[in-house]
């Protein structure tokens, strides 16, 4: 019992990471209808940039945090001009493709600076974990499932209770009808890449410290991602993050009591178990929303 | 002065002429009725007049000044309000959050959008109570009056209705066009309508538009009295509907 209490938190910790990196899957997706196959790139050059000041400079971590977000917006600003924006009246597949390219770029200008050697990022907490209980609780793996909580509630009132949540989503439905209204659609993609790469960020500032930071970090926890996404219903924001924790939880316990050199595996199991028998997700695709 | 006046327009899609050099006149405080067949122009004309297409030729001038090649965002802006053709109600949105994105076009606090968005529903009453449901529950003709309510929230001078009696039932087809009659008190109209008769009742003016070519121009009992406009455009069984 102590043990699935303790496999369950880890689970849930890294479960948020996928978690956070499929919202900005779905964000992408809904308001531009392409998957973006360099999200898992913005998780990567996020850590790296955690390398850059907090390691190499030893600027605070704080300040290196804020500032690795910051480059994060740009980043979500030059990839909307520099990938999206040009190919945004064809259709999904020369976009697709961009972002393809674009993940490579990225991967490799970071292994070109860095080298293939992983770095190594400390947490933010000093303190390793806390004893509650029979269970251990990293402080680390707290501090991205206190993280994860605080954004899941900001995106809910974001979108759900302000204007400018509500003319994100109007923009996603139907971009025509957006702009006869005044909405600036460019405005609003724009903002849908920032906030996305600035999640994508975040997700690998947080999970750097229980991984190494990789050149490969970024393309395994998109594949992770993805899989969440489908997992919770593709195009779902709800599902991409209950998706997300699944599967988090699955690999560990796979890990746990069947074998660990087996853990991606597992996720990629349960996926294909899911393209199979419930292709739609487990909250199904809204076809009204489409309709 | 004119407040919309349409100069010799051309629109292509690709290799297709969908209107051949159109001109028309909209005055202030009046309401045109722009009828024709399918295929004959109508919802083109207005998709420029927003500036969802591109002329290739002709000029648009709105009060004066050509609108002619500018964006949709912009044109909102100056006060032209596009209701277009198949409603266009965003389906995961409530009835209340679709009006009250009907006033993006202006720089307005969100309490004072939404108080006004409540007043709107005076005026549809019919759609008050589905305040909270979301678009794609609804019925025809309660996305209609969404659409109008909407589109009225930008506060246009000049309101462009594509169809708006298309697929409904005759009763909602009377209250949509009480609404219009009730609209023309305080903005300028557009309308575009295949069911002739409707059309021309609310109207000052009317136009039949041809395969791309404006081809007669009138009052409403001038276009009736036009027995072979009447047989070729305006539906043959007018004589049982006027009678």
């Amino acid at each position: 019992m102590d043990l699935v209490l303790q496999l369950l938190f880890t689970g849930i910790g890294i479960g948020a990471v996928y978690a956070l990196v499929a919202l900005g899957f779905v964000l992408i997706f809904r308001a531009t209808n392409v998957v973006n196959f360099a999200q898992g790139e913005f998780s990567m050059v996020a850590a790296y940039l955690m390398v850059v000041f907090a390691v190499d400079l030893g600027w605070p971590y704080w300040l290196s945090f804020l500032i690795a977000l910051g480059g994060m917006a740009l980043l979500g600003v030059i990839f909307n001009l520099g990938v999206y924006y040009p190919l945004r009246h064809r259709s999904f597949l020369p976009v697709i493709i961009a972002t393809i390219g674009a993940s490579i770029l990225l991967a490799n200008s970071v292994l070109a600076i860095y080298g293939p050697q992983p770095q190594v990022l400390q947490g933010w907490f000093e303190t390793p974990g806390i004893q509650l209980g029979p269970v251990y609780l990293d402080s680390q793996y707290l501090l991205i499932i206190a993280v994860t909580i605080a954004l899941v509630i900001f995106n809910y009132w974001f979108f759900e209770h302000t204007l400018l949540g509500k003319k994100l989503q109007a923009t996603s439905q139907d971009k025509e009808m957006a702009s006869l209204l005044g909405i600036s659609v460019s405005t609003m993609i724009m903002i849908t890449f920032i906030y996305s790469a600035v999640l994508g960020g975040l997700a690998g500032i947080l999970v750097a410290p229980v991984l190494f930071v990789s050149i490969q970090m970024g393309s395994t926890i998109a594949l992770k991602a993805f899989a969440a996404t489908i997992i919770g219903g593709f195009g779902d924001v709800a599902g991409a993050i209950i998706g997300g924790l699944a599967l988090g939880v699955i690999e560990t316990f796979g890990a746990a009591y069947i074998s660990v050199p087996y853990k991606d595996g597992f996720a990629f199991l349960v996926l294909i178990a899911f393209l199979v028998f419930r292709p739609q997700g487990i909250f199904g695709e809204r076809v009204a929303e489409k309709a | 002065m004119a407040l919309l006046e349409i100069r010799d327009l051309v629109v292509r899609y690709g290799e297709i002429e969908a209107l051949r050099g159109i001109s028309l006149t909209v005055e202030q405080g009046k309401v045109v009725t722009l009828l024709g067949a399918n295929g004959a122009g109508k919802s083109t004309t207005l998709r420029a007049i927003s500036g969802l297409e591109k002329p290739a030729a002709g000029d648009i001038l709105f009060d004066g000044k050509s609108i002619a090649g500018q964006g949709p965002e912009a044109i909102v802006r100056l006060g032209i309000s596009h209701v277009p053709e198949g409603r266009r109600v965003f389906p995961g949105l409530s009835v209340k959050e679709n009006i009250m994105l009907g006033a993006s076009n202006r720089r307005v606090p969100a309490k004072e959008i939404s108080r006004e968005a409540d007043a709107m529903f005076d005026l549809f009453p019919e759609i008050r109570s589905f305040s909270n449901a979301l678009g794609w529950t609804l019925s025809g003709g309660q996305l209609q009056m969404v659409a109008v309510a909407r589109g009225l929230m930008a506060k246009p001078r000049l309101l462009l209705l594509d169809e708006p009696s298309l697929g409904l039932a005759p009763v909602i087809v009377q209250a949509v066009f009480r609404i219009i009659s009730q609209i023309r008190q305080s903005t300028t109209v557009l309308l575009v309508e295949q069911n002739a008769r409707m059309g021309l009742s609310v109207a000052d003016y009317g136009y039949v538009l041809e395969t791309g070519r404006i081809v007669l121009g009138g009052k409403p009992d001038e276009l009736w009295g036009n027995e072979a406009i009447r047989a070729a455009y305006l539906g043959g069984h007018a004589k049982v509907a006027t009678a």
